[in-house]
């Protein structure tokens, strides 16, 4: 039985990912040794494939740095009706993640993106608040714009 | 990681407490039932198979071991629920007075690679078991019937060691913007997307557009946006050296079914190991408005001790395929190739100070 639940945990874990990268290995791209937490606001954001980037600009004593984070596929949430514009220039958001290892680089992938209230980036449904979620019935896949 | 595993393994107990251990007829779903005469049609009559596809499912490719053919209709939709449960949890908010994460990484495997990734919201692999003649099946791969790749045959694992070795002496992974994966380098797809045999990538864009004359069927998959051309009635694969990506197709109809051949594969685009005589025959049958049923062999005796294959459902969706323009984003090559250059100066730097 024990056998049988980790072939089964490993199964769901495997299709699906905690926290997910597909286009390339981000361990190497990405420090372990060099944590970060970024807060500020963004001022620019590249939605393109294979992955998007959020430029956002922080505060480090008196100087400003601007940093570019590391999401995934826009192609995924332009089916959900979601679009750069849904961000707003301007608006302020928290970031955790790992720098690169080029330490020359001011990037990171972004392993959690929120708002300054924890509320995650992103969102859209009228049933539970996942993207998706199959549980309201009045949900379609099949929503208005992308670019 | 394992009190995520743990949450799974609870999600699924019962599951597993209803029988997975139960015959294939008590996994049988609804038929979808549409009478074939019913089934869109082109103008020459065939079937009409255009359109937009997704392969999308949670179902795997390889059966895990020791599990049935199919699930109940309960258990699947507790698998599904599952999932939909996961969800949305990952989109509950965060502390907004969370730190950075742990120093030496944060423990994800996979692709992952210990430093986390990206926020789920960002991925869709898929949310239902896969369905096909009414069953909820638990691996795409039905032939053998065990569900999983036969073994390698003696060839098959000398050409396994000696790819290994190739790689092992060619240089360091990280020392050639040419050494880095197809997908990496934005060339075709994520894994055996595009295909043949076109399976699921697990990840998000598992969509395909397809548009059909009498002469030539193509197909697009939005993962690398890779166009396939079946040219129709072609007598004749072209010589040995010829080899584009995703091989060269020869389509025919048999019956209300199209079938597809393809041989010459591109040396690169190695599926699974695979010799350059693989031959892989793929099976394209509209079996209701919503639903194709793609069905694969793969037939290389040189690397394999049997023929195997699999049935996956293509299920038909409104929504658009994406262009994947892939080289314009791609930061992530040179951040990876400037990062090992990085890490080899620090490692000079230490020596010399030493």
């Amino acid at each position: 039985m024990r056998r049988t639940m980790l072939l089964v945990c490993a199964g769901v874990l495997a299709v699906a990912g905690v926290r997910v990268a597909a286009h390339h290995a981000f361990g190497a791209e990405f420090d372990p040794n060099a944590p970060v937490r970024l807060q500020g606001k963004i001022v620019r954001l590249e939605w393109v494939n294979p992955h998007t980037w959020i430029h956002m600009e922080i505060t480090k004593g008196d100087a400003k740095e601007v940093w570019a984070v590391e999401g995934g596929t826009p192609n995924t949430l332009l089916r959900r009706g979601l679009t750069r514009d849904t961000l707003t220039i301007g608006t302020e958001i928290i970031v955790d993640g790992y720098q690169t290892k080029d330490h020359s680089l001011k990037r990171a992938n972004g392993r959690d993106v929120t708002f300054t209230d924890g509320r995650k980036i992103f969102m859209g449904s009228s049933g539970t608040g996942a993207p998706r979620d199959g549980r309201d019935p009045t949900e379609t896949t099949k929503k208005p714009g992308g670019r | 990681m394992l009190h995520r595993c743990t949450r799974a393994i609870r999600a699924l107990l019962v599951v597993l407490a209803t029988g997975w251990a139960l015959t294939p007829a008590s996994g049988q779903a609804p038929s979808p039932g549409t009478a074939a005469t019913t089934l869109p049609r082109t103008a020459d009559g065939r079937p009409d198979l255009q359109g937009t596809w997704s392969n999308a499912t949670i179902t795997p490719i390889d059966r895990p071991e020791g599990a049935p053919p199919v699930y109940t209709e309960a258990q699947a939709r507790r698998l599904e629920r599952g999932y939909a449960d996961r969800v949305e949890r990952l989109a509950q908010p965060s502390d907004p007075n969370r730190t950075a994460p742990p120093q030496g990484g944060d423990g994800s495997t996979g692709a992952a690679g210990n430093v986390g990734g990206y926020n789920n919201f960002w991925v869709d692999p898929g949310d239902r078991v896969a369905v096909v003649n009414g069953q909820y099946r638990t691996s795409l791969i039905v032939d053998p019937p065990n569900g999983r790749v036969p073994a390698l045959t003696d060839a098959g694992r000398r050409k396994a060691a000696a790819r290994a070795e190739q790689f092992r002496t060619r240089g360091g992974e990280y020392d050639h913007p040419e050494f880095r994966p197809l997908a990496e380098r934005c060339l075709m797809s994520f894994g055996s997307n595009a295909g043949p045999p076109m399976l699921p990538n697990y990840f998000y864009n598992n969509n395909y557009q397809i548009v059909q004359t009498k002469d030539h069927v193509m197909i697009l998959a939005e993962m690398v946006h890779d166009v396939r051309i079946i040219r129709m009635n072609a007598t004749a694969h072209p010589p040995a050296h010829i080899r584009p990506w995703m091989g060269d197709s020869i389509g025919r109809w048999e019956g209300d079914t199209l079938v597809v051949e393809t041989t010459n594969f591109h040396p690169l685009q190695v599926f699974r190991g695979a010799s350059d005589t693989l031959k892989v025959i793929e099976r394209f049958t509209r079996v209701d408005a919503d639903t194709i049923v793609y069905r694969f062999t793969i037939d290389d005796l040189d690397t394999w001790v049997a023929p195997w294959g699999g049935e996956v459902p293509f299920r038909r969706t409104d929504e658009q395929v994406f262009e994947y323009a892939c080289h314009e984003g791609n930061y992530a090559l040179a951040n990876i190739l400037s990062g090992a250059r990085a890490q080899e100066r620090e490692a000079a730097t230490k020596k010399q100070n030493r």
